[in-house]
């Protein structure tokens, strides 16, 4: 083959590539072909692995309780008597609490529902460059694009892409994520900007007077529409004016440790409408009689 | 090689790359499949294999479609040219080729970077490209010792 024939084919090939490349940024057509297929293949393959790793970790894992079960069983002793001692001591704030919820009428929201996911896989392949995990749920079983996800400590990430019955979960920390957030004490909003895996978390666009102190807790602020409102994200280690803008800079750690994740909770909408009606109208104030200057 | 065999082979070798890619961020496990078929002048496989590697990479990425389709021409790229100058069975040109292909793991995370809008982990993909590099030669190794492995050869 002579140079001139090997350009050509080296130039006929890119263009072909290129073609191919800008079709699929406005059809989305291979991205959703590679989902469905490839995807769904590799969480058909991870998904009996998985789950046979498991049965090995937990024999072991029993094996192991049973050796060292009495040991454990005076930690817990001790733990439970240390815990009702912290029950009796939050009991009243806990009473405190429910009565005051009572007196807002706080509004349940009914818009989430939680769906339990195993974690599958960290990110996979030459092409997995942000910071992702692959999850046992897809579109059809309630991993839908865009569902949040959670643990019992707080936020993870969201669904970035999914097939069938797998999907792949864009995590906080990779520098394309962006959350509301607000400061859980001193309510000041701002933007949770990851910056990569290991990395501290930024916030951004916190206004110079905020009051936000280092070890507060970040909670999403549900301003953005992408995750529901309320769930700790994060807790603040730095605050300082920045050297740069005219907004605080501060620093802050993920509350989930995301590189040991093996079971998530996705929030799935339900699509019900979020209650709006906090409660019947003040009945009326009956008070002293009036004075007689008063009454027309 | 029986055509059963053959296909029972290749889908094991996907079976174990998707469980080695889990456990490794950023390998790419299917490459030296890539490369025995090229060696192997396979190209009634290649042509049923080749778009199902670059979907299984592009379904477990994150990138949006296209890297993959660069990474594995330029695979072939340097196994082509890599043919004019040596013997491809030899254990020295597999060496050559991987660490040829880790710069061209980093230069094709370096150049999707941009036109997919996406930042550039400059020490990440330089680690990757590193262990990719270092693996490619052993995979290889291995999995031509298990194709060429006959239990009857064996037997006599």
């Amino acid at each position: 083959m002579t140079l001139r024939r090997l350009l050509l084919l080296a130039g006929t090939l890119l263009i072909l590539f290129l073609g191919m490349y800008s079709w699929n940024q406005r059809t989305r057509f291979l991205d959703d072909l590679a989902a469905k297929l490839g995807l769904e293949i590799t969480g058909a393959v991870l998904t009996p692995i998985r789950s046979a790793q498991d049965t090995a970790e937990s024999m072991w894992d029993r094996y192991f309780d049973l050796v060292s079960v009495r040991e454990e069983n005076e930690a817990l002793k001790q733990k439970v008597a240390e815990l009702e001692a912290r029950l009796l001591a939050n009991g009243e704030d806990l009473a405190e609490l429910k009565r005051l919820r009572a007196l807002v009428q706080l509004p349940v929201d009914q818009t989430w529902r939680p769906l339990g996911a195993r974690v599958l896989s960290g990110r996979m392949g030459p092409n997995a460059v942000l910071d992702s995990i692959t999850i046992s749920r897809g579109y059809s079983t309630g991993g839908r694009p865009g569902t949040p996800l959670v643990t019992h400590l707080g936020l993870v990430g969201r669904v970035l892409k999914a097939s069938a019955h797998s999907s792949i979960v864009l995590l906080l920390t990779d520098p394309s994520s962006r959350i509301a957030v607000f400061s859980q004490e001193t309510r000041a909003p701002g933007i949770l900007v990851g910056m990569g895996t290991g990395q501290k978390l930024e916030v951004n666009f916190v206004q110079r007077d905020a009051k936000v102190k280092p070890g507060e807790i970040l909670i999403t602020s549900g301003l953005d529409g992408k995750y529901p409102k309320g769930i700790p994200v994060a807790k603040v280690l730095k605050v300082a004016p920045s050297d740069y803008t005219q907004f605080m800079a501060i620093k802050a750690d993920p509350l989930v440790d995301l590189q040991h994740l093996e079971e998530v909770l996705l929030l799935e909408p339900t699509g019900a409408p979020r209650p709006l009606d906090l409660g019947e109208a003040p009945k009326e104030f009956i008070g002293p009689p009036a004075p007689k200057s008063a009454t027309p | 090689m029986s055509k059963f065999s053959s296909t029972a082979w290749w889908l094991c070798f996907m079976a174990g790359a998707i469980i080695l890619q889990a456990a490794v961020p950023g390998l790419d496990v299917l490459t030296v499949g890539l490369i025995i078929l090229l060696q192997e002048r396979d190209y009634k496989n290649m042509l049923w294999l080749l778009p199902l590697f670059i979907l299984l990479q592009e379904g477990m990425g994150t990138r949006p479609f296209g890297a993959v389709i660069v990474w594995y021409a330029a695979v072939i790229v340097l196994f082509k040219m890599g043919r004019w100058l040596f013997e491809v069975e030899n254990f020295i040109f597999v060496f050559l080729l991987s660490a040829c292909l880790g710069a061209a793991y980093y230069a094709v995370a370096w150049l999707m970077a941009p036109l997919q809008n996406l930042p550039l982990d400059v020490q990440g993909t330089l680690d990757r490209s590193l262990i990719q590099a270092i693996f490619v030669p052993f995979a290889w190794r291995l999995l031509v010792a298990t194709r060429h492995w006959n239990p009857h050869d064996q037997e006599n």
